[in-house]
């Protein structure tokens, strides 16, 4: 018996609003379409009333989970219109903060995975761990969500010795709870069994699609915009990129796991050699100057582009954002054929999916 | 910082360009579109030749080819957003469905750039109605 199963947009297996329409055959998923646009808010017309600074809070508002990445690359767009040279410490004090985010958005993930499956203690002890990272963002920042760390030229707030101390101790705090997450979602039956052969992505599917981040590196596709066009200094770190082949919800699960240790890695590398320059370049509000600019960041869900169109002047003339999520998204439909309906809820969030980011 | 390079190009260049991308294994980074100050249509193609960012422009068309069939959905998205955003008709492109506005919006606008206010005229008219 053939159905259409209607999910969403508002659907508790969904985190965020996405509409997916399944068209099934008994419980099994053979086609399915997803609808976005629950979420579409103008930012980018709002953009273009904006100076750089305000544009700065505005995109930080994009989304809730990579704030960072969004005021990060916005700024990296003026600066490379404008041709600013940020100071060493300025980029290294963004790279500690946008691998904090990353770690904290790569638990989130797992807690909401694990969520998904049915392990709750598992969540529960993830997020758990994930406080103190958000622990460590807010005395960094002095903010929980919207860090407000980054200003065109540079970075906001200083690292002082204390402060390096005391988050290097905290970082190397996380270490064993990370080493007993990480066995547990490698080994656990329970996980096994939901994630593995569940909503396979192809290589060839994730390169054609254009899947990219977590998503496509667990799909085998070696890609990582940190080290194949670094900025921010990336190129003074040692790191390495994760990259599995299986494709399913297990290699999304090991590839975000992984890469959990590569930002404690990268983390602790700039706090030990903090460059002993300026922070920023002090707080003149910048003109826009005339032209197109291209930023991409690897933000904790993929790759993420702003590009911003100058006219000379103070505002924006546009800004454009693409996020991870929307190059992801397409690809569900892909991943939840020949899949169990009772799979689909976890197969949507294995993309680590952000509409909120993706409508803008 | 990133290196970008621009290169403006005819509408007839779009398709071979794609494929070219497409066979060396170049991914798409995103199909970006703009009204430029003399008010043109100003479409770019982006393509991550790694560690630059190669952007092929065409500017001052309304009507240009489809790469769906070549890209999938890492063309269809962008070349739906920007025809919903901007009017830009892609030929071939399944514009049947809406991407981010409702369904009705483009029904009762008609197709074209959909006209949204400046917004600093609007909170004007705003505060003048009281």
């Amino acid at each position: 018996m053939s159905y259409i199963i209607p999910i969403g947009p508002y659907h508790p297996a969904l985190e965020e609003p996405i509409h997916a329409k399944l068209y099934t055959e008994g419980e099994i998923i053979r086609d399915a379409e997803v609808f976005v646009g629950y979420n579409h808010r103008g930012i980018e017309k709002l953009a273009t009333e904006r100076n750089a600074i305000q544009t700065l809070v505005l995109v930080e508002r994009v989304c809730g989970i990579c704030s960072h990445s969004h005021a990060l690359t916005y700024a990296m767009c003026v600066e490379q219109l404008n041709g600013i040279e940020v100071p060493k410490r300025g980029e290294y004090i963004r790279v500690i903060t946008a691998e904090l985010e990353r770690l904290h958005s790569h638990f989130l993930w797992l807690g909401v995975a694990c969520h998904i499956i049915g392990h709750d203690s598992m969540f529960m002890h993830i997020w758990d761990e994930r406080e103190l990272v958000m622990d460590l963002l807010e005395e960094l920042t002095g903010n929980r969500v919207n860090y407000a760390m980054v200003t065109i030229g540079g970075s906001r707030r200083d690292i002082d010795e204390d402060m390096k101390a005391r988050l290097l101790k905290a970082v190397d705090k996380l270490k064993g709870p990370m080493d007993r997450i990480v066995e547990i979602a490698l080994n656990d039956k329970t996980i096994a069994l939901r994630t593995k052969g569940v909503g396979v992505l192809t290589k060839d599917d994730a390169m054609r699609l254009g899947a990219i981040g977590p998503h496509a590196r667990a799909s085998g596709v070696n890609i990582d915009v940190r080290r194949d066009s670094p900025y921010c200094s990336y190129d003074d770190f040692k790191f390495d990129v994760p990259v599995v082949d299986s494709g399913d919800v297990f290699a999304r699960v090991v590839v975000r796991a992984l890469e959990c240790y590569e930002s404690i890695k990268i983390i602790e590398q700039a706090l030990n050699n903090l460059p002993a320059t300026p922070i920023n370049l002090g707080n003149k509000l910048p003109k826009i100057q005339k032209g197109v600019a291209l930023c991409r960041h690897e933000a904790p869900r993929g790759q993420l582009s702003h590009m911003v169109v100058g006219s000379g002047g103070f505002n924006n003339h546009r800004i454009s954002v693409h996020v991870p999520s929307y190059k992801n998204t397409p690809t569900i439909p892909f991943m939840l054929r020949n899949n169990s309906v009772a799979d689909a809820g976890l197969i949507i969030a294995s993309i680590d999916p952000c509409f909120s980011c993706t409508d803008r | 910082m990133q290196a970008y390079k621009r290169t403006d190009i005819t509408k007839d260049q779009v398709v071979p360009i794609a494929e070219k991308m497409r066979k060396a294994g170049v991914y798409l980074t995103m199909i970006h579109g703009f009204l430029n100050e003399e008010g043109q249509m100003d479409v770019s193609w982006d393509y991550q030749v790694e560690p630059v960012i190669e952007s092929y422009h065409v500017v001052g068309e309304m009507t240009l080819p489809s790469i769906s069939d070549i890209y999938d959905c890492a063309a269809a998205w962008p070349e739906r957003e920007i025809n919903e955003l901007f009017g830009v008709e892609f030929e071939g492109l399944d514009t049947s469905k809406r991407l981010f506005l409702p369904e009705e919006m483009l029904e009762t606008q008609g197709k074209g750039q959909i006209m949204v206010m400046p917004l600093s005229e609007l909170r004007a008219n705003v505060i003048k109605e009281g």
